[in-house]
């Protein structure tokens, strides 16, 4: 087998293709609700909803099967989404406040798995999701769990943006704060649950976050952030499956495709981050010029004329 | 935006008090702010002026009186008559973000959750730009000014909301003389616009300089009138009775902090 083979011809099968569909919906919502919570902070928070949406899925899962997965996982995200918003709000020391309800349901998850008959198999489905194995009725329900992420982040994305960069003065201006930390909370939470299928409630983690630090690396421009979150995640789900099917098919190396995807994630990111750390020790006087812009661009321009350096990039 | 034209005051309070939740207010408000009328709040560290500021945004609780903004009492909207610039606001220089796109978050409130800015909000922000002195400066990451540069850029967003009051927290802590001139030239330019401005501050000398009344503030109301009569040493001396600070009538001195 090819590179072509991996990278086009293994997506002519259906359940790549339907792969690769639920993959591009996740990157798209997920890149662009990602860049808000690097922007505001909010990764320990996602970490708290990926575990929280476990015992929803559990439970759904015991009431309804595979069918029941996506309801009980959007209760269980809206009721943690609602939680750790007030929460954090009543002054709860954020974090302890996050880790308690994080541990608590998850055991409360792990329990309801355990009653089932097929312990380990649920288990690692519910943690890990059956990327390869997702039937095409399961399809539907996730592209409208996160269209339903996407639009509320769309409608309120201003005002987001402006409590990220100033809680304050969004605040002063009018702005409901509570009201723009349930939408947040509540479209996180969504996209995790429309990820946990595919790729699990604890590897969603990697969709989530990954795509708008990267972004952060490559781009000073707000209004940037979103497009390169969404490409690069969008990128990365196609060489991740594409990836997993040459383990498997090509090389005899049974990988799951979830866990490869997320690989590939992180991989992708540490090949930038090395990038940015690179450009930037091979371009100091960039640095250099930019922080003393700090001190005013006349200075600046002198200061870099002076040393020789043409204007900083 | 109806008001009576004879009475004229754009921002009145009476009787007022504002305390937050925890503990900490001020109380006996007795103000009344005029269309291009400024307004100097003086008074120790600790007096209650951020909290009063606060508290006329609506961001502080109204534990007693009345609030009225163009002749309306107690607005719940208040966001888009009522301008402000928080005292050094904490903000995280990495942020990406542009001077620009920080000036047209001014004009949020009016474009409300759907409408994005159009032809006439950059418009807005151009002009805010402009009032301030930074026109050529826009395009440049709000991280990399200086702090001088940053405070008039958030003076500017306070701007372009084309707000009727204007609520100035501590804006000359810590400039320097060409930031310094700039900001006073544009409260005058803004007094004259007929924006109604209330300004905390240490700085006599500046609330002597652009302002026409003052009050002075030591947890409750001490007194207010116009600066000449107001501003004497025995009445500055009583509103900083308890804190260990130097002045004559002209400047005050406060151990530990930037005043002039």
């Amino acid at each position: 087998m090819d590179a072509a083979d991996a990278l086009f011809g293994a997506f002519a099968l259906p359940f790549m293709a339907r792969a690769l569909v639920v993959l591009l919906v996740l990157a798209v919502v997920a890149g662009f609700v990602g860049v808000l919570v690097n922007l505001r902070g909010l990764e320990f928070i996602s970490d708290g909803l990926t575990h929280a949406v476990f015992p929803g899925l559990a439970i759904g899962f015991a009431l309804g099967g595979f069918g029941g997965l996506i309801p009980g996982a959007a209760v269980a995200a809206l009721i943690a989404a609602l939680l750790l918003t007030m929460l954090a709000r009543a002054g709860v020391a954020s974090d302890s406040a996050i880790a308690i309800v994080l541990t608590a349901t998850f055991s409360v998850g792990v329990i309801v798995v355990s009653r089932g008959n097929d312990y380990a198999g649920e288990l690692e489905a519910l943690l890990f999701g059956r990327l390869l194995t997702i039937t095409p009725e399961e399809v539907v329900p996730i592209v409208a769990v996160a269209l339903v992420a996407l639009v509320t982040v769309a409608v309120t994305l201003k005002q987001q943006l402006f409590r990220a960069f100033d809680p304050v003065g969004s605040r002063a201006a009018g702005a409901p704060d509570l009201g723009l930390d349930l939408a947040l909370n509540a479209a996180i939470a969504l996209v995790v649950v429309a990820a946990s299928t595919a790729i699990g409630s604890l590897l969603v983690l990697a969709l989530l976050i990954v795509p708008g630090a990267t972004a952060r690396l490559l781009s000073n421009r707000l209004f940037a952030l979103f497009p390169i979150a969404i490409g690069f995640a969008a990128l990365c789900a196609w060489l991740g499956l594409a990836s997993g099917f040459a383990l498997s098919v090509g090389a005899g190396i049974d990988v799951p495709g979830g866990a490869t995807v997320a690989g590939v994630f992180v991989a992708a990111y540490v090949l930038v981050l090395l990038g940015f750390l690179l450009v930037r020790r091979l371009r100091p006087a960039d640095a250099a010029a930019r922080r003393v812009t700090a001190a005013g661009a006349e200075r600046a321009a002198s200061v870099t004329s002076s040393t020789g350096v043409g204007t900083a990039g | 935006m109806t008001r009576d034209p004879a009475d004229g005051a754009v921002l009145e309070l009476h009787e007022a008090a504002f305390s937050h939740p925890g503990g900490g207010g001020v109380s006996g408000i007795e103000l009344r702010v005029a269309a291009g009328e400024s307004v100097a709040l003086i008074g120790p560290n600790g007096a209650g002026k951020s909290t009063l500021l606060q508290g006329i945004l609506g961001l502080v609780p109204m534990t007693a009186g009345s609030l009225r903004i163009d002749g309306v009492a107690n607005a719940r909207d208040r966001g888009r008559a009522v301008g402000y610039l928080p005292q050094q606001a904490a903000l995280d220089p990495e942020f990406p973000i542009t001077l620009d796109q920080v000036v047209m978050q001014g004009r949020y409130r009016r474009l409300g959750w759907l409408r994005w800015p159009g032809r006439a909000d950059r418009r807005a922000v151009a002009d805010a730009l402009s009032a301030v002195g930074l026109a050529h400066r826009g395009g440049a990451r709000f991280g990399d000014l200086s702090g001088g540069q940053r405070q008039r850029g958030l003076l500017a967003r306070a701007l372009a909301s084309e707000p009727r009051v204007l609520l100035l927290d501590e804006p000359f802590n810590g400039l320097d003389q060409p930031n310094r001139d700039a900001l006073l030239e544009t409260v005058r330019e803004l007094k004259g616009r007929g924006v109604a401005l209330l300004i905390s501050t240490h700085d006599l000398e500046l609330a002597r300089e652009v302002c026409d009344t003052v009050v002075l503030l030591n947890g409750v109301q001490l007194s207010a009138g116009p600066v000449d009569q107001v501003l004497t040493l025995g009445n500055v001396q009583e509103c900083f009775s308890d804190q260990g600070v130097e002045f004559d009538e002209h400047t005050l001195v406060v151990p530990g902090h930037e005043g002039h």
